[in-house]
Formats: C-alpha cells, structure tokens, sequence
C-alpha cells in the first residue's frame, strides 16, 4: 500500500501532533505514505463560484503530480480532503475546468487518481477488522466522542463519504481500538470555523463540546486542525485530539500530545493507556 | 393491376370553389390503376354514398380515394359505405382536400395542383395496398381487482354490481388495505373503520365477488378480453374452511411479536389476525416468528382449536384464472423515514412517522386512542408535525409533492387537540396544499379552533434533551431560527410506490413513472386506463391520493371495465405491426422501442425471431423504423406505402409513378 | 431560377397532433402557401429517416416532420425516439452539404392551427430564399 501524502499546511505547524501520530500508525500499519514534492497550501477553501478556476490551481497540481508519481493521494486533514477530492471530481467531469487547469499549471491531468482520507485507507484497505487484531493497546473504557464536523461529510453528493446525517466510519474505527464512541447530537455540525462573527464561532463550537460532555464523552475526537482549534477553546476541560493520536496510542507508541490545551495526557494517564511520568 | 375508383367531392362550394374539381376528376382518371373517376356535390351525403356503392359494384373496384374532407370526419362514413358493397373497408382512402387544400389556399391553379398531388399520393398508396381484416377478440366478462383496500373494493363494488363475475385478490389475509389502519379521514373526521367496515363485510358477501386474500398475482399473460393470470395462494397454515374464526388461537398463543400493522407499536400473536374487525375473520400463522416452525414444538394453537383447522402441512397452491380485464388498485406505502438521519427516526422512540400516529389515535391501536408517546406512554403536552419529509425534494430524489400529507397533518394536529385540550401542536410545513372540497375550511379550523402553530420552514434537526425531543428549524416568515421542545415529533413522510410495483408492473406490461408510479395512458383524457389495453388503474398505485378522489377514480376504472364487458366482442384496428420471419435476424432491436411490450421471441425452425402480439399492438410504427432489416412492417403504413405516397407527392409534372 | 418558382415541401404528419393541427387551420380559415403536401403517418416515431432521403432524391426542396410535442405521445415514447434520430439525421444532411432550414422537424399539436400555418409560411420563404434543392435530387 504506497500512497502520495499531502499533509497540508497545519499538520507542519500548529497540528504537528497529528502528522507525527499518522506517520507512525501508517509504518506500524505498513501504509507507505510518501510526502508529495513541492506540495503547497490547498488553498482550504473549495471555491464557491464556478468561474473561480485560479483557486484551483493549487489542488490541480498536487493532484496532477501525485498522478505523475502513479499514485493515488492521501491527506488527513478534513479541509484538505474536501478541496482535493472536489477539485479531482470537477476535473473528471467538467472538460472545460479541466482544460483552463491544464493550460495554466501545464501538466496533463483529468481525474485519474482516487483523493483518499487516511480514515477512508483504514475503513476499505486495511480493515478495521485487521486493525483491531494490530492493536497493541486496547482504549478501553475510554469514552470518545467522535466529531465529523462539516467538511468531511459535505456536499455528499461530491464526499461520497459516509452518509451525511447519520455516519459511522469514525465510531467503527473507534471500536477497532477498543474505546467507546458516545452518541450527540452535534457530531456532524459545523464548529463553526468559517463563520467570521466571532460570537456566532463560539457558540457553535461550545454547543458541540457541551453536547458532547452532556453525553458523557472524555475525549473529542476530530480529522480537522480548524475544529481542533475551535472545540479546545470553549471548553477548559474536555481535551479534542486527533483520530491519528489514539490510533498511535493504540499501536502501542506515545500519541504524542506535546503543547495541547487542555491536556489530554491525565485523563489517559487515569485510564492506564500512558505511563505515569515522574 | 388492381382496379382503382377516384370520387372527388364538391362539398358544394367548400371545395369546388376553390379546387376546380374536374379538372381533378380528369387528372385522376388519368392515373395509372384508375378505372373510374368521378366528382359529386356532396359525396357523404346517401346518393353520394350510394354513387360509392355502385361504382365499386359495377366497376368490378378493388380501393377506393375518396377526394374530400379530412379523414377525421368521413373515413369510417365511406369505409361503412364501402363495406357494404363488398369491399374491404380498408381500401378506403382519403384524399384530405378540404381541411388541408381548399380552406387554406387562395389561388384556384395552386390549390388544383396540389389536390391532384394529394389524390394520385393516396392512389400510388392505394395500388399497394392489401385488404385488412378487423381483429376480433373474445371477451371474457370477468374481472381482476388487484388489492382489497379501498379502491379495489369499489371497483370491484361497482363491476359485481353491474352483473359481472369479480376475482378480489389481496396480499394481506384481509380486505381493507391502508385505510383499515386509519383512525379518522379528513375533511369529516369520519372515523375510517365506521365508513370501511361495512364495506368490506359488503364485499365479503356479495355474489358475485370471489375473494382471494392472502394471494398474488404471479404471472399475466394474453391481452384484452382474454388475459390468464396465475394467483398463488400463500399457506395460512390455517384451513380456513374449517375454520369458524373464534380466534382462540390468537388469545392462546404464547408468541407476542412486534405488530407491523401498529407500525411496531403495538403486539401481535404468531397467530391470528391483524385488527378485530378483519374480513375475512381468518388467522393466519406467523410462520417466521411461530416457536412450532422455529423450534418444533408448541402447537398450542392445535389445542385450542376446536375445529382442528391449524394445518402446519399447507403449502402454497397456485392457480389459473381467465379474466378479461384487470384493475390494478395496489396502493402506496410510506417511506422508510431513516433515510432521513437528521430528524432522528428509529434512533429516538419518540420520533414516530403519521401512520404511527393514526395508529396511536386509533380506538383499535395500541394504546386504545389515548396519544402515548412509545418511549415512556406519557401523553405529550407539545408535539412537533414536520411536513414534506421524502416530498418535495428533488435532491433526496423526490420531487412529487405527495398530495395527502398537508391534509392529514391538519387532521392530526386537531385530533390530537381533541384528545389532549391543553397540548400545543406545531407543524413545520413548506406550503399548505388544501386543493379539495371542504379542505381549506379544515385546515383553517385547525389553526384558529384547534390552536396549531404552523410554522413555515424546514426542520434541519431533531436530538433528545433530557426527556423531551429538541426540534431546530426555521421560520421562514420571520427569518429566525426556532427550538422548540417537543414530547413527540412526527413525521408526514412521502407516499411512495409499494417496494415490489415495478416488479407487478413488469407482469403487468404497464409502464412506470421514474419513481414507480403506473403510468396512465393520458393524464388527461385517459387517466384510469393504461397503455395496456384492459388493463386499468385505481387509486394510489397511480399517484398519492386521498380517499374521496380514490373511490371516484375506482368507480371510473369499473365503468371501463363494464363499458369493455357490454360488447358482444372486441374489435380493433389491424394497423398493426407485423413481422416478415423470413426477413427477420432475431437482433430484437425493436423490443425495447415498443412502449405496449407486444414483441416477444418466437423460434421459428432453428432460431429465434420477432413476433408481435395483435391485441396488445397499438400501431405506432417505433418496431418498423427500429428494424435493421426491413422484416417489421406496419400495416397500412408500409414504408412501400409511405415511399409511394412521397414519390407521388414529389412529382412535378408528368405521369404518377 | 423563374420568378413563379414555388417550392415543394414534403410533410410527414403524426395523426393525433400535427394532422390534426393542419385541419384546425383548415377549419380555422388559415391561409398558407400552396407548397405542402402532408403524409399522414400514425406517429412521428414511424418516420424512417430514408423516407425523408428519398424525399429529398425525388426532388423535394424542403421536408417537415412533425408530432406532438415531447411527453405529449399518443403512445408515450414514439416522439422521443423522433427526437433522438433527427436531431442525428439533421447533423448528416448538413454534412451531406445541405442547409439546414431544408428540413424542419417540430412539434405542432392538435390545438395549433395557427402555428401550422406559421411553419409552412416560414419554410417556403426560408426555400424561396435557397431556391430548389439540387443538392440531392437525383436528375431524372
């Protein structure tokens, strides 16, 4: 299993902890996942407007080089998913975009490769069957609750994702660990990371954590450095980690959790699932 | 060379005056085949008639064009005249040279012209013509309803009534289909086993009406006046003749399982019958939830019954049956909501769909008429109505509007007033349909009377909150957004199609809409009849519909049955399609393209050709334009025929080809 | 080309719409030019492209086929399989060389008279304009 990783800009920097854990998962899972050369920013925000072709461009390219190296293309961050995976559809169907990209950028592309989510891998390659006979460390007893937030989800119709209202993916992979997933309501809403009024932000992201700790649930679960961002902030003790965080932990490596706020470590120093440190 | 009479018409000055008609006359006397050209003021009129019949006699004619008006207004008159005589009606021709000529043309030389060109294209389509005989079909004057519920209980009502033999199958061991599962029926709040009961005991009884419940129709073949359908009866495990319905069996058994007639609300017994009032008053074995079938004991339904009428032996017996017409009144289901994750159905119990809630006010449901919420049987103080779920929504794949759902909310939002005077009802909705005699006035009555909160907008969620169901949505009108805390949310989801329609349709040879609906031969004209002929439709398997508009449409489908059923026998047009087997490559191109599936494979010697089925053609002609090889002909419109007709119509000066 | 040079239009005529409308503007008083001459055909769908080529071999200068409009079939589908085949055959007879306005395929139902006759008047002064169809007439 060789893939192209696109790790997008945040896993480099605020989300560091979320490209650490996913590189290892991927080598102990025996995922080869290749950083792409020269990759640049998506762009993060899949344009709205259909003559809106330069924003493209960017994605274009990740996408056409991926299809030069002969391999399909990997990326864990929702935001990213959501661009790349919309883009390597219009080029598929619409003759037209795919013309002007491949004028600009100057290299042939027209849909060829498939834009998976590092999830997705796990779910139809791996099998969360197999996963749950790789795990070394079972999360049990540990209560999660997983958040698709939008983009992963959103438009259906061009994610083909998981169904929109009702998904699973994330709670399957969360039983392949041995954690419990914890049903709310709030799991597939907006945290509200592209809304500009500040206030509005807030509240939609409080309105998740709050829903999420009302169910019981320890620990949020996301795929998006934007909704990690936003949940950590409204809530002082409900720490927000990345799937890849518990999948390392699982695998029997550290998780690594350096720098989050609030700190995730206690709580699974409590559960046995990381070594009490002097 | 078969000898050809031209009669040009006059129609006093209608043609005369502008087509110079002997000029005509002569033109056509010239045209090679004709033997006998003539002109007269007003040739449908008896001595103009009369002048047809002699000629064809005297003149030894094999076809006849008739110059005159548009073959829509005389054809059958002259056909009729020259039947007569002796000759084959379909040697007729019209030359149209009134409507489409004189009355539309000024100059006196152009529009001679072209009538000449018009009469020498019918006589070039004439000399190639071969005499036709009328299909003359037998009729079998019984009828097939398909479905016991409402609409196939008037239609088989109204054809028993009229004195002919009716077959009544139903899928169900009992007569009365959706409506039986409804509490109330809007505009009256008539209750609906008050007005369905006696119906269907009328059924049961009546003469001349043979009911086959339990049963479905497996195989349909033949055509109009003349179909041989097979219906399997599925084992009841119950010999219902011996059987005296005392329904002790049903009080005895021990096996409770979740009633999918109470939408699961409610208990049924492994044995016994879906409601009290079930006609037939029959029960019928649960074989998949029966401890005896999945462990081999029990039997207790064997002790008790005092008749020895359980029989766990039955099999399936299937039988043949000729009918000569068939009404399709198979009716509707309600979407599975869970398709629908936001709104929570089958996740939360207080989440229910509007059949549950018929069943919940139901006297005969679960909870005896008294609204209980499933999760707690508490009696909900605000309950939420959201409408359109599955209706209206193109992306989710339904665009319809399914007709039925404004006016039942309406209903239960009042009944539930009724029931619980100080609950509050909201209902979510995206237009209020109330089309329909004393509707609007009901929907009104619900709003100012019984004090239901309509809310305009759609609802993008519902999740608990402590114990009560918290509904987000929108107000449109005001533009906000809304909460409200509900004890129990409903949901009017969409009428769809029964799961198995396309399967019944394809027996059936009745083409569906692209949800499943059976098509109507005109949505206007012809609205019961389908493209099949003999075949007719009632009630929701068309289209959702309520009740009222169902019974008529029923009544309308019985009236084409009988109208069908008052002939000695069936004639029709043998402008069919017909295949030259010779010709033929068994390629089947022409299959698809046959909107009545008259085509079928016939072997014939060492292959397999095309054959078409006389009394389900229609003559459209799609068969003979599809074939590669010029074996499909349409007759009285082969492309011989067709080709000879423009060649003529082509000439410009000279003699006719 | 003589100056009383009228063109030949042949017509192919559903029997529920187009046949129908023709007789409307008959009963209707419309006047039109001389220049059509209808065949009468069950349905739009029974017309053979290869009547149309030999139509247009035997010297006619423009062809019309019309029937009911799309979804309006007397027998559901037949106008859509029209539909489908003429707009390929149009494609070949301009590739042939021949101009487009020669042949017209439209949908005239029972109730239009008036556009009938709208029809006829524009396809004879489109053929006027072109003058005869030598394109494919085979010479005698």
């Amino acid at each position: 299993m060789e893939y192209r990783y696109f790790p997008g800009c945040t896993l480099h920097e605020q989300a560091r902890n979320f490209d650490i854990t996913a590189r290892e998962s991927a080598r102990e899972l025996d995922i080869a996942l290749v950083e792409l050369d020269n990759w640049q920013c998506c762009g993060a925000v899949f344009p709205l407007a259909t003559d809106a072709l330069i924003n493209l461009v960017s994605p274009y390219r990740a996408l056409a080089s991926a299809h030069a190296a002969g391999f399909d293309l990997v990326t864990l961050c929702s935001g990213c998913l959501n661009v790349l995976r919309r883009t390597n559809r219009l080029v598929a169907t619409d003759r037209e975009a795919r013309e002007k990209l491949r004028d600009f950028v100057e290299m042939d592309y027209a849909g060829e490769r498939r834009v998976y989510h590092l999830l997705e891998v796990l779910r139809r390659e791996v099998t969360f069957e197999t996963l749950r006979s790789r795990v070394k460390r079972r999360l049990t007893g540990l209560h999660v609750a997983p958040y698709y937030g939008c983009l992963l989800l959103r438009p259906p119709e061009e994610m083909e994702f998981d169904d929109v209202e009702a998904p699973t993916v994330m709670e399957d992979f969360l039983r392949a660990l041995g954690a419990e997933p914890v049903d709310y309501p709030f799991r597939t809403e907006c945290c509200g990371a592209y809304v500009a009024l500040r206030e509005a932000k807030t509240q939609a992201a409080a309105q998740v954590v709050r829903s999420a700790a009302a169910a019981g649930a320890e620990l949020v679960v996301s795929s998006c450095p934007a909704c990690n961002y936003n949940l950590e902030r409204v809530h002082p003790t409900l720490p927000v980690v990345y799937f890849t965080q518990l999948l390392a932990l699982a695998l029997g490596r550290d998780g690594a959790f350096a720098g989050q706020v609030p700190d995730p470590t206690p709580l699974l120093r409590g559960k046995s699932l990381l070594p009490e440190v002097s | 060379m078969p000898r050809i009479g031209v009669v040009v018409c006059w129609c006093g000055h209608n043609i005369a005056g502008t087509v110079d008609v002997t000029q005509v006359t002569a033109a056509a006397a010239a045209m090679p085949g004709v033997v006998y050209a003539e002109d007269y003021k007003y040739v449908c009129s008896e001595p103009g008639q009369d002048l047809i019949r002699r000629a064809i006699a005297d003149k030894r004619l094999d076809a006849v064009v008739v110059a005159a008006c548009s073959p829509s207004m005389h054809e059958a008159t002259f056909r009729q005249a020259a039947a007569a005589a002796g000759l084959n009606p379909y040697r007729v021709e019209i030359a149209n040279v009134r409507e489409q000529c004189s009355w539309v043309h000024r100059d006196r030389e152009e529009a001679t012209v072209k009538a000449v060109a018009l009469v020498q294209a019918m006589v070039a389509k004439a000399r190639r013509e071969e005499p036709l005989e009328a299909l003359r079909l037998p009729v079998t004057r019984r009828a097939l309803v398909i479905g016991g519920g409402i609409a196939g209980m008037q239609a088989a009502m109204d054809i028993a009534d009229a004195g002919y033999q009716v077959l009544l199958v139903e899928r169900e061991p009992n007569l009365g289909g959706r409506m039986a599962q409804l509490s109330e029926t809007f505009p009256t709040l008539d209750c609906a086993s008050c007005i369905l009961t006696p119906r269907t005991a009328e059924v049961a009884r009546h003469p001349r009406i043979e009911l086959l419940t339990y049963s479905e129709v497996r195989e349909v073949a033949g055509y109009v006046g003349d179909f041989r359908v097979r219906i399997a009866r599925k084992p009841a495990y119950v010999d219902w003749d011996r059987c005296i319905g005392c329904m002790l069996c049903q009080e005895k058994c021990p096996r409770k399982v979740p009633s999918p007639f109470e939408r699961d609300m409610g208990f049924k017994k492994a044995i016994g019958v879906n409601f009290p009032q079930a006609v037939p008053n029959r029960p019928v074995i649960d074989r998949e939830h029966c401890t005896y079938f999945e462990k081999g004991k029990c039997q207790v339904c064997v002790r008790v019954c005092p008749v020895e009428a359980v029989d766990f032996e039955q099999r399936e017996t299937v039988r043949e049956e000729a009918v000569g017409a068939i009404v399709v009144a198979t009716g509707f289901d309600v979407l599975a909501p869970a398709e629908f994750g936001e709104y929570g159905y089958g996740r939360y119990p207080d989440v229910i769909d509007s059949l549950a809630f018929e069943r919940l006010n139901s006297s005969s449901g679960p909870t005896g008429g008294v609204i209980r919420r499933p999760s707690d049987g508490r009696v909900p103080r605000e309950v939420v109505f959201i409408q359109c779920v599955g209706s209206r929504d193109p992306d989710r794949g339904r665009g319809y509007c399914s007709k039925i759902c404004c006016m039942y909310t309406a209903k239960h939002a009042m009944l539930y007033r009724h029931k619980v005077p100080d609950g509050q009802a909201y209902v979510f909705y995206m237009d209020v349909r109330a089309g329909g005699k004393g509707y609007e006035e009901f929907v009104q009555r619900t709003v100012e009377q019984a004090g239901a909160l309509y809310l305009r907008g759609r609802v993008a969620r519902v999740y608990p909150e402590g114990d009560r169901m918290l509904v987000r949505g929108v107000d449109t009108l005001s533009g906000q957004t809304v909460e409200v805390a509900a004890d129990l949310v409903v949901l009017a989801t969409a009428a769809v199609p029964r799961g198995d329609a396309r399967e019944l349709a394809q027996l059936l040879k009745v083409g569906t809409d692209a949800h499943g609906f059976y098509n109507e031969a005109h949505p206007k004209l012809r609205p019961v009849e389908t493209m099949t002929r003999g075949i007719f439709l009632a009630g929701a398997v068309q289209a959702p519909r309520d009740i009222s508009e169902t019974v008529a449409q029923a009544s309308g489908a019985a009236s084409k049955v009988l109208a069908l059923f008052s002939q000695e026998e069936l004639v029709a047009d043998p402008l069919v399609a017909v295949v030259d087997e010779t010709r033929c490559a068994g390629c089947f191109l022409c299959r698809p393209v046959c909107p009545y599936q008259a085509i079928s494979t016939r072997v014939a010697g060492n292959r397999e050709v095309a054959t078409v089925n006389p009394g389900l053609c229609q003559g459209c002609g799609a068969c003979a334009v599809a074939c590669r090889s010029g074996a499909m002909a349409l007759k009285g419109f082969t492309d011989e025929q067709i080709l000879a007709e423009v060649e003529a119509l082509c000439l410009r000066t000279g003699s006719p080809g | 080309m003589s100056s009383d040079w009228q063109p030949r239009i042949v017509g192919f005529a559903c029997r529920w719409c187009t046949y129908a409308g023709a007789d409307l503007a008959g009963t209707s008083r419309l006047e039109y030019p001389a220049t059509v001459r209808l065949v009468r055909v069950p349905c739009s769908g029974r017309v053979n492209p290869s009547f149309v080529l030999r139509a247009f071999q035997r010297g006619a200068d423009g062809v019309l086929v019309a029937g009911c409009h799309p979804g309006d079939c007397h027998y559901t589908s037949g106008n859509l399989f029209t539909r489908r085949r003429f707009s390929l055959v149009k494609r070949f007879l301009e590739y042939l060389g021949l101009e487009p306005e020669r042949l017209r395929v439209e949908w005239i139902s029972a109730a239009e008279g008036q556009r009938f006759a709208q029809v006829i008047r524009e396809m004879t002064d489109d053929l006027c304009r072109l003058g005869p169809n030598r394109k494919m007439r085979e010479e005698p």
